[in-house]
């Protein structure tokens, strides 16, 4: 038989700045460890495997998360699984967590992400090694020159002006500005967005995440296994992953994503969503750049090619709107790393739950939808989607 | 509040990639100004830079063609803002579909006007035509071709 997982705790810590972060990462780790099992009200001796991730070279090891795990004060007996799949790590690690629960492999899981991007001087210059090498390495291109590729492609292909972009921008960090474990918390004017310092045209600085430094925990366990538990489970209903060619060449059009409305297709069968717009009480995407969010509604059918800042402008992904989105703020204001990949599966499973931070929770919230994705190009896409699973025995 | 305290940690590594025979065909192809595609044998896809299987059909490419060093500029951004170690901006890098090439190949375009950057997209909009500038000195590496420059024919 298989079995059904679910997330039954998180933990998210506070974000701030890396110069002024006071912990360690494997001090920031600890403290998102221990919220998770707080939150779910269990112990280190009910686990019985770690998912850890890291980012070859954006750490100054190559052993950054098997160093972590052995300092996290759980047990010298847990085994643990490292995952080491560049951006998308931190999208990766419940995927693989849910796997080994559905197997009956294992029964409790920590998925751990901490904070990749913490110590590199020039992240720019870390993630140019992570592009294709030979091909397009040489080309000289970090993160954002990349991101930028798709935000000119889809302005062309709508007509959007960089207001339009801003306007994505103000949104997030209306949100931030409300989440206590933002970073970015402050709010901003479409103006100051579109007359921030060029990085690479169309985006500004403000168009682009802040490099964040904060450890995101989860813990994915038998759905049907929750004697002792303190918290509401949030099913893992539906969940995939799919790829695009590693050379961002390969990309068929940078205008639209493709790659994920094919996963969204994949996932919304799995979990019988026929109608995306409204059958989401909350969604959380890794949007780090302006352009992303509405190309990415777009791609998830929930908002019409073109219409994703439309349909942001419209207060729709507001709270209190039709389809609150990223009411975290998104990774726009607070990126870890792998701790920020893993972030909107956290804040998503805690919404259904019930137990995201008050200002930012969604009254009743059931049913919710947990996006990530990475790669130099954003060629890697995982989805989720969570159900609150109500307690037979209370 | 003070800046937390730090160590610095340096690496300085040299690695030598070996190319394989796919990527070495395409290389020695530049060196003498051509350019060389190949083609899966299933969905007749074209690919450039040359790779040894097809991603969707998981068969082994087969055959080569060579491709004509002109095409489209679907896609490009002015890096403002560079960074360690990399080129000295601004600089512009596109995305250009090669006539009769399926996949696009990366590269960096010249012919911008840099001091006008409200106008950028209007210099170049998606579809300019633009051929390679091949590099005085080729040694088989991407950046024989120097770059890309608008065709105006
Ligand atoms: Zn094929």
């Amino acid at each position: 038989m298989s079995y059904r997982a679910a997330v039954v705790g998180a933990g998210i810590t506070d974000a701030t700045s890396p110069r002024k972060q006071q912990l360690s990462a494997v001090e920031l780790c600890q403290q998102a460890t221990w919220a998770a099992l707080d939150h779910a009200g269990t112990t280190p001796d009910t686990l019985d495997g770690i998912v850890v991730g890291n980012i070859d070279g954006f750490e100054g090891t190559v052993l950054g998360a098997r160093n972590l795990t052995r300092a996290l004060g759980l047990g010298a007996d847990l085994p643990v699984t490292i995952i080491n799949t560049g951006g998308t790590t931190g999208g990766n690690l419940m995927q693989v967590a849910a796997r080994m629960v559905r197997s009956g492999s294992h029964a409790r899981v920590l998925c751990l992400g901490g904070p990749t991007f913490f110590g590199v001087r020039d992240l720019q210059s870390a993630i140019n090694t992570n592009s294709p090498m030979i091909i397009e390495q040489p080309l000289g291109m970090g993160a954002y020159h990349m991101g930028a590729f798709a935000a000119n492609a889809y302005r062309q292909r709508y007509g959007l002006t960089p207001e339009d972009l801003a306007a994505v921008v103000v949104a997030d960090h209306e949100k931030a500005s409300r989440n206590p474990h933002a970073h970015l918390r402050y709010t901003v004017t479409e103006d100051e967005v579109v007359n921030g310092r060029p990085l690479s045209s169309p985006l500004t600085q403000p168009m682009v995440c802040p490099v964040s430094a904060a450890a995101v925990a989860m813990i994915v366990a038998d759905a049907d296994d929750v004697d002792g538990l303190r918290s509401t489970p949030a099913l893992i209903r539906a969940m995939g992953m799919s790829s695009d060619p590693y050379l961002g060449g390969g990309k068929g059009d940078f205008a639209e994503m493709q790659n994920l409305a094919t996963l969204a297709r994949r996932v919304y069968a799995l979990a019988d969503v026929r109608d995306p717009a409204a059958e989401f009480d909350v969604v959380e995407i890794f949007a780090p750049y302006a352009h992303m969010q509405p190309m990415q509604l777009e791609a998830l059918q929930l908002a019409p090619p073109g219409g994703g800042v439309e349909l942001i402008r419209s207060g729709a992904t507001s709270a209190g709107g039709s389809l609150p989105t990223n009411l975290s703020g998104g990774p726009k204001c607070t990126n870890a790393g792998v701790a920020g990949e893993l972030a909107p599966y956290a804040y998503a499973a805690l919404q259904v739950m019930g137990a995201a931070p008050e200002p930012i929770q969604v009254p009743g919230a059931r049913r919710a939808l947990a996006h990530g994705t990475g790669g130099t190009f954003f060629q890697f896409e995982n989805l989720a989607i969570f159900e609150a699973l109500p307690r037979s025995d209370r | 509040m003070t800046t937390t305290p730090t160590q610095a940690v340096h690496w300085d590594l040299h690695y030598d990639i070996h190319l394989g025979a796919t990527w070495s065909r395409f290389m020695d192809g530049l060196r003498d100004q051509k350019i060389l595609a190949n083609v899966c044998p299933a969905c007749d896809r074209v690919f450039v830079p040359p790779q040894a299987y097809c991603e969707s059909c998981f068969e082994r490419t087969d055959r080569w063609v060579e491709l004509p060093p002109e095409g489209s500029l679907e896609v490009f951004t002015v890096a403002w803002h560079g960074f360690r170690g990399g080129p000295t901006p601004p600089y512009a890098i596109g995305g250009v579909r090669l006539d009769g090439a399926s996949t696009l190949l990366m590269h960096w375009v010249i012919g911008l006007d840099f001091t006008e950057p409200a106008t950028l997209l209007a210099q170049l909009p998606a579809g300019s035509r633009v051929r390679a500038v091949w590099a005085p000195q080729r040694s088989g590496q991407i950046l024989d071709i120097a770059h890309f420059e608008p065709a105006r024919d």
